[in-house]
């Protein structure tokens, strides 16, 4: 089973790249596939994992942009993860993990949505991100509720990268995720640097 | 030389000494008439991990109501770094009978520790068209801003609450919405809402 949701993830992950036309970092509207080539997808293959990462704060603006949206804008998300490898360096990128991802532009999936996943790959990125040694991968399958439609189980998410760049986070450390496609063929990501929260790195010691 | 031994080996001590981390969020908390009552509550382990407490809606006639409420908080420990971060989500929410509403509540709390130092904030709360007494807020609310409620009492906005020392514990609790009710005529407390919490800690 979770050979066959690794396949299908990076089956999504490559149609996302196919089917693109235009690089938008910003959440994508409802409905369309706004999402483009994606930043250094081209860059060669993820690596095993010898880390776990934990998160959760706010995003607003598309990277590089820093700070909230104005208090008339609902252009935010916020989100809380733990992610890790099964199993350390080299036996593979099999993942565990939970992220709980809150979208609240209007235009998002139904209204905007909350999202709860569950992880089942981890790795290191392969999107350009790879360079700093504190950014991780991770992806899965999770429940999609829009505020004004019907839910949606297994849906594909994939974090292409999580970065922990300093302590605290906010206007440093980043995170990319993408939610999709739905049934109807809609992509959802957005790509910011915290105004809020932190994301941690940690190396696994074989005590954490 | 018998000094900087020593402080080699106070910070050697502090780096290798077990850390802990605390974290909670949870969207609505209501004690008016003797009656208590609260949605989900999301308690993160002790160890670190992940929490969460959701609720579509959630309603106490008169004091609050709210949809969308989200709850989450994690958090890591290990030798060299830990950190627990905690938000809280409402949406649609309308709080002592109307006299406060907003589209979205978010309130955010942080705490970290580094190999030697640590700290806490409330960065990321705030407030999406915010109206009070019937007066739409559009600039940022700052920290702890006190409104007088009549009929009511008064509510603290943003509230944001340190803990810790500052040398080997820091700690951040951001309630969004606190209202304290008061008789009307004594002025006494009665009773409390708060809306949007998130609190986060560390300690080495």
């Amino acid at each position: 089973m979770n050979h066959a949701r690794h396949l299908s993830l990076a089956l999504g992950a490559v149609a996302a790249v196919l089917i693109a036309a235009a690089c938008h970092d910003a959440a994508s509207p409802q409905g369309t596939i706004t999402a483009g080539i994606l930043p250094g997808h081209d860059k060669g293959g993820s690596q095993c994992a010898d880390f776990r990462l934990t998160g959760g704060g706010r995003v607003d603006k598309p990277e590089p942009e820093t700070g909230k949206s104005p208090p008339s804008s609902h252009d935010f998300a916020t989100f809380g993860f733990q992610a890790r490898p099964d199993a350390a360096c080299p036996f593979g990128m099999a993942g565990s993990g939970n992220i709980e991802w809150n979208e609240h532009l209007g235009t998002q999936f139904g209204g905007g949505f909350a999202f709860h996943g569950t992880v089942t790959m981890f790795s290191t990125p392969n999107d350009g991100t790879e360079t700093n040694p504190q950014c991780g991968r991770f992806g899965g399958f999770g429940r999609l509720n829009p505020h004004n439609g019907p839910t949606e189980e297994d849906v594909s998410f994939e974090v292409n990268h999580a970065c922990d760049v300093d302590e605290p986070g906010v206007g440093k450390d980043h995170i990319y995720m993408r939610i999709g496609p739905t049934a109807d063929g809609s992509i959802y990501f957005r790509h910011s640097l915290l105004s809020g929260g932190n994301i941690q790195w940690h190396r696994l010691t074989g005590n954490n | 030389m018998t000094t900087k031994i020593l402080l080699a080996l106070t910070l050697l001590a502090g780096a290798v000494q077990a850390q802990t981390v605390t974290g909670k969020a949870f969207g609505t908390y209501v004690n008016a008439l003797g009656v208590t009552s609260q949605s989900p509550v999301a308690t993160l382990p002790s160890s670190g991990g992940m929490a969460t407490g959701q609720a579509d809606a959630f309603g106490v006639a008169g004091a609050v109501d709210a949809s969308w409420l989200n709850a989450v908080t994690t958090g890591a420990v290990d030798n060299k770094k830990s950190g627990a971060q905690s938000t809280s989500e409402l949406e649609q929410v309308s709080a002592a009978g109307g006299a406060i509403t907003a589209d979205v509540v978010t309130a955010v709390a942080t705490a970290y520790f580094g190999q030697f130092t640590g700290g806490s904030d409330g960065e990321g709360s705030g407030f999406t068209n915010l109206i009070v007494n019937g007066e739409a807020i559009t600039t940022e609310v700052a920290p702890n801003t006190r409104v007088d409620l009549p009929g009511v009492g008064y509510a603290v906005l943003n509230e944001q609450i340190p803990t810790g020392d500052g040398l080997t514990s820091w700690g951040m609790t951001v309630n969004m919405i606190h209202v304290v009710l008061q008789d009307a005529l004594l002025g006494l407390t009665t009773g409390e809402i708060i809306i949007g919490s998130a609190s986060s800690s560390v300690a080495r």
